[in-house]
């Protein structure tokens, strides 16, 4: 009398993309970089180097992502013993990906059509991209001395999604929002800039195409190979990024919503078990007008199970008035 | 000719702590199967059937009251549910549970077997279902059970023990058995206890909410 069944054809589960701006304060762009000296001088510092957008002093400083340089013989960093050649936070942080991304510890690194044995990381804090990277959103300005280059995934250009154990990849090319400017934006000799992995929030940046004199559409950026030898190629990076002054990227998380329709007909939900609806202790209805032409108003509605437990409830934002010449649908949204 | 709207309206659910409860347990509990609709927070003296500017003004108090957000504890909202009666009911289900307030003595026993009226056509009745009886203060009594519904929800209620803290309780049945506290610290300097029972009937939604006094014996 007070609960209706529910029927099949009244739930429905629908999955919605949900895209927002990625920097702290919903900034779509980041135009200002701040690091810490004490997280740079501490034992992760020699992996990487996390990157806020404020001072990392202030209260409101949040990691918006962390950058790091990886390198198949391990040059560019310290070895972890000088004894022990080729094993140094580079080649770590070189493996790390390499088994993150190829899946295949024999794999090499393609970049575009060549293949590349170093490269800059920029991992996406999680909590800034909630699921996953917006392909098309990516755009990152990188400046060293006078050169620049300006850097964009070409899902706009790829008509057929490639993917690898990490998921969805698109190559990194000299465009703006997921377009090469021309071409396929290579670069001549090295290939792409790197490759775009918006399912775990990585960027891979190709440490040969920057390397490249802006002549050859990289910017010269010098990174270091030398082996037992911290090279700071880090800081490198984040000189770059800091001196470009643009960083545009946006997240996407689907979000999954149970819809349920909730469907009063002309005959029901007409009286009302509220107090103030009837006029005694028996039971008899206020108005005399509510006998024959009873008006309620819906301000709640409840989602309960078989054994009448209230298990979600909706409130309308004003009560939707409802008698014997009305009918009532309201879709209620469930979102876990 | 104007446009009429087709929109659906569209509203946002929040999870009940029972929902969060049975959601958690994942045993097959969280399920909707089931809706009812309530006018909590509606007063119908608002409506005015006798309004000067005739009968689209009658709801005008009602129809652009804002509304509070929703409870997320079940027993605060879906108070009063709306029901289906056939058209010409001039009197609505209400509970009768043989007592306007009930004053009881430490230690003694009380059995409450609620009656719903005007019920189905007929003028007092037991609900199929049964009723949920809520006490607001578990410590006043050494037992409140219900008894008469042999499901294994309402079973699992009955067994429920809550020790030391003055929440409610609880429980499903046709009968409810209240044995008053024997706790005299209870009482501290006060020689009487005070809380509320209230009882739904679990097909009429029909609810009734009285008094309850322990008064202590020595």
């Amino acid at each position: 009398m007070s609960f209706k069944r529910l029927d099949s054809e009244d739930f429905l589960v629908s999955a919605d993309s949900i895209t927002a701006a990625l920097f702290s304060g919903n900034i779509a762009t980041q135009t200002v970089f701040f690091t810490s000296s004490v997280q740079e001088a501490g034992a992760s510092g020699d992996y990487y180097l996390s990157v806020y957008q404020t001072a990392s002093s202030e209260p409101t400083a949040e990691v918006q992502f962390d950058l790091a340089f990886g390198e198949k013989n391990g040059s560019g960093s310290l070895y972890f013993n000088s004894s022990v050649p080729g094993k140094s936070p580079s080649r770590t942080v070189y493996g790390q990906y390499r088994t993150l991304v190829l899946g295949n510890e024999n794999a090499e690194f393609i970049f575009g059509n060549a293949t590349g044995s170093a490269f800059y990381v920029i991992s996406l804090e999680r909590s800034r991209y909630k699921e996953k990277l917006l392909p098309g959103s990516f755009n990152l300005t990188l400046t060293f001395g006078s050169a620049t280059v300006r850097l964009t995934d070409n899902s706009g250009d790829t008509s057929t999604i490639t993917y690898t154990d990490s998921g969805r990849v698109f190559q990194i090319v000299s465009g703006s929002n997921g377009r090469a400017y021309t071409g396929t934006g290579y670069t001549v000799a090295s290939g792409s800039f790197g490759l775009f992995l918006p399912d775990i929030g990585t960027v891979l940046l190709n440490a040969k195409a920057l390397d490249l004199s802006a002549a050859n559409g990289g910017i010269g950026l010098s990174t270091g190979f030398n082996a037992n030898t911290d090279d700071n190629n880090n800081r490198k990076i984040f000189n770059a990024i800091k001196a470009g002054q643009s960083f545009t990227l946006n997240s996407e998380e689907t979000l999954t919503s149970d819809y349920v329709y909730i469907r009063g007909r002309n005959q029901e939900f007409n009286y009302s078990e509220n107090p103030s609806f009837v006029s005694g202790s028996t039971g008899e209805v206020l108005y005399g007008d509510f006998i024959n032409n009873p008006q309620s108003y819906v301000t709640t509605v409840g989602l309960y199970n078989d054994n009448n437990d209230l298990l979600a409830v909706a409130k309308l934002s004003r009560p939707l008035q409802k008698d014997f010449t009305k009918e009532f649908l309201v879709r209620v949204k469930l979102d876990f | 000719m104007g446009f009429l709207n087709n929109s659906v309206l569209t509203v946002d659910a929040i999870l009940t702590k029972k929902g969060r409860e049975l959601l958690a347990k994942n045993d097959g509990t969280f399920k909707i199967t089931q809706f009812a609709l309530a006018d909590d927070e509606i007063d119908y003296t608002l409506y005015n059937p006798t309004h000067p500017s005739g009968s689209a003004f009658y709801g005008e108090a009602i129809d652009n009251m804002p509304l509070l957000e929703a409870f997320p504890d079940e027993t605060q909202i879906m108070k009063y549910k709306l029901v289906t009666l056939p058209r010409g009911t001039a009197k609505i289900p209400v509970l009768d549970l043989g007592y306007a307030a009930i004053t009881i003595k430490q230690g003694a026993s009380l059995a409450i077997t609620p009656q719903t009226l005007n019920y189905l056509g007929a003028a007092s009745g037991f609900e199929p279902s049964g009723y949920t009886a809520i006490i607001s203060d578990v410590r006043l009594f050494n037992t409140f059970t219900g008894v008469g519904v042999n499901t294994p929800q309402a079973q699992a209620l009955n067994v429920t023990q809550t020790i030391g803290t003055n929440v409610s309780k609880t429980v499903v049945g046709t009968t409810f058995n209240l044995t008053a506290t024997t706790v005299n610290t209870l009482f501290g300097s006060n020689t009487a206890l005070y809380a509320t029972l209230t009882v739904t009937g679990r097909d009429s939604g029909a609810r009734l909410t009285i008094p309850v006094t322990v008064t202590k014996v020595n």
